[in-house]
């Protein structure tokens, strides 16, 4: 194995002496910290160089430029948001569990089910005359005039004229359309028509009592056009004396609705008359 | 793809001209830059990444040229800015300084200039020295065992990362040449 003198690194003993100074130092430096009362002096270095040099939340520059932080970030969001429906989600099935154990006690006829269709929308009339949109879904699939169409948000609107493979859906955009709604947490019931600007306008409002702002709006029920409980939208405000309300369905896509059948409430039989029993006269018999 | 040719030439060039005090600053910078990233979490594509440990690197590049004082402060400083982690204080100074001292004995004993073998398995071994002394000094302040694997994946990183930078950390001058110091 090659081998020189160390020539060079003797005739340097100043620098070597200072080599071993340092090393010496650093070992009584090290010494010194096992004794908790001087280790616990040097922490608040130690936190202040940490908040200088560290930003643990901060990504790296690798992280920025791959664009793993800003997934990282969305991810941690989705999670929260995960978790804090799970809560809901928990609330709900309780919640649902206990109204059914309620309309069993109550003996309650529930919202008739039906058909339902989801239909893929071919077609859309946002003209001056009516606002309406055709489905691909007529009366071959079942699809009856009357079905009531919603979206993954909320109420969309009504069919009201059915072919054999399409249907013609009359949003409640339209001025014509008329929906018996009320408010969530009033429980006033009022009557929503389509606005001109794409809200919805509130009308036969009761007389005592008033919407509260940002109320979730939901159909009554009433007439039997909808069943009770789909969400319509949210008060938006009071101009004059007009409510305006924040379509839901905008919020959400238009591509494709679900058509399902309005409540079917059956007709009342008539009041059976009974026959008057007929006397008999006295002396007949036996 | 002349101009870029051109370009590294003239880098090379610059290179050899500058002065040992001039290669040492920059390869202060460096390590400095590779350290600052350090300290932030690293990942790539979700992937965590091991980082070298680059005062260790610049200690056996600088340790080639001899004993001085300026690679000495340099690599305690380091050493300092390492410990900020969670380390006990003078953990890592102490690491970077004795491979120094390590590197500077190896290259005054051996001519690692003409035989590629020890010039390739000497930083491999000085590295490794360093980690184990890193380790062991974590084991003792923590008082267990502490985990093998991180370090050794900090160990390969670190010899990949020799690899590509370790011409940054040649001062221009030879411990067993008699000429060309800093400090």
């Amino acid at each position: 194995m090659p081998r020189l003198s160390g020539k060079g690194y003797r005739q340097r003993p100043l620098r070597r002496y200072g080599f071993f100074v340092a090393v010496a130092g650093l070992v009584a430096l090290l010494l010194l910290q096992t004794s908790p009362r001087l280790s616990q002096g040097v922490e608040p270095i130690r936190t202040a160089a940490s908040d200088q040099l560290f930003h643990v939340t901060r990504p790296s520059l690798m992280d920025r430029l791959s664009g793993a932080s800003a997934k990282e970030r969305q991810i941690l969001e989705l999670e929260a948001r995960v978790r804090e429906l799970a809560q809901y989600k928990a609330l709900a099935l309780t919640m649902a569990e206990r109204l059914e154990v309620y309309e069993e006690i109550l003996n309650m006829q529930g919202e008739p089910g039906g058909a339902e269709v989801t239909a893929r929308i071919m077609a859309e009339t946002n003209g001056p005359f009516a606002e309406a949109l055709l489905a691909n879904a007529g009366a071959t699939n079942g699809v009856i005039e009357g079905y009531f169409a919603e979206n993954d948000r909320g109420l969309v609107g009504r069919v009201v004229q059915v072919g054999q493979r399409s249907s013609r859906i009359l949003k409640v955009t339209d001025f014509n359309s008329r929906v018996p709604v009320m408010g969530e947490a009033s429980g006033l019931r009022a009557i929503m028509f389509g606005g001109r600007d794409g809200f919805g306008r509130l009308t036969d409002l009761p007389e005592q009592g008033a919407f509260l702002p940002n109320e979730r709006i939901l159909t009554s029920g009433e007439g039997g056009l909808f069943p009770r409980g789909v969400v319509v939208g949210h008060v938006r405000g009071v101009e004059g004396k007009e409510i305006r309300v924040d379509l839901a369905m905008l919020n959400g896509q238009l591509s494709y609705v679900r058509l399902k059948p309005a409540i079917s409430i059956p007709t009342p039989e008539a009041f059976p008359v009974e026959p008057e029993p007929v006397e008999l006269a006295e002396g007949d018999g036996s | 793809m002349n101009w870029l040719s051109g370009f590294a030439d003239s880098i090379a060039l610059r290179w050899e001209a500058a002065g040992p005090r001039s290669r040492l600053i920059i390869g202060a910078l460096v390590v400095a830059l590779i350290g600052m990233v350090g300290l932030t979490p690293k990942s790539f594509f979700g992937v965590p990444l091991a980082w070298p440990y680059v005062g260790l690197i610049a200690a056996v590049g600088w340790g080639r040229s001899g004993m001085a004082f300026g690679p000495m402060v340099l690599l305690v400083l380091f050493g300092f800015a390492q410990d900020a982690s969670q380390a006990p204080w003078g953990s890592h100074g102490l690491a970077n300084l004795l491979i120094f001292g390590l590197a500077v004995l190896v290259n005054q004993t051996f001519d690692t200039e003409r035989t590629p073998f020890l010039s390739f398995i000497l930083p491999v071994v000085t590295l490794f020295s360093g980690i184990a002394l890193v380790w062991v000094t974590a084991s003792i302040s923590s008082g267990h065992i502490v985990r093998v694997t991180p370090m050794l994946t900090a160990y390969f990183a670190t010899l990949v990362v020799h690899m590509l930078i370790a011409p940054l950390f040649d001062l221009g001058t030879r411990a067993n040449m008699n000429r060309g110091s800093v400090g």
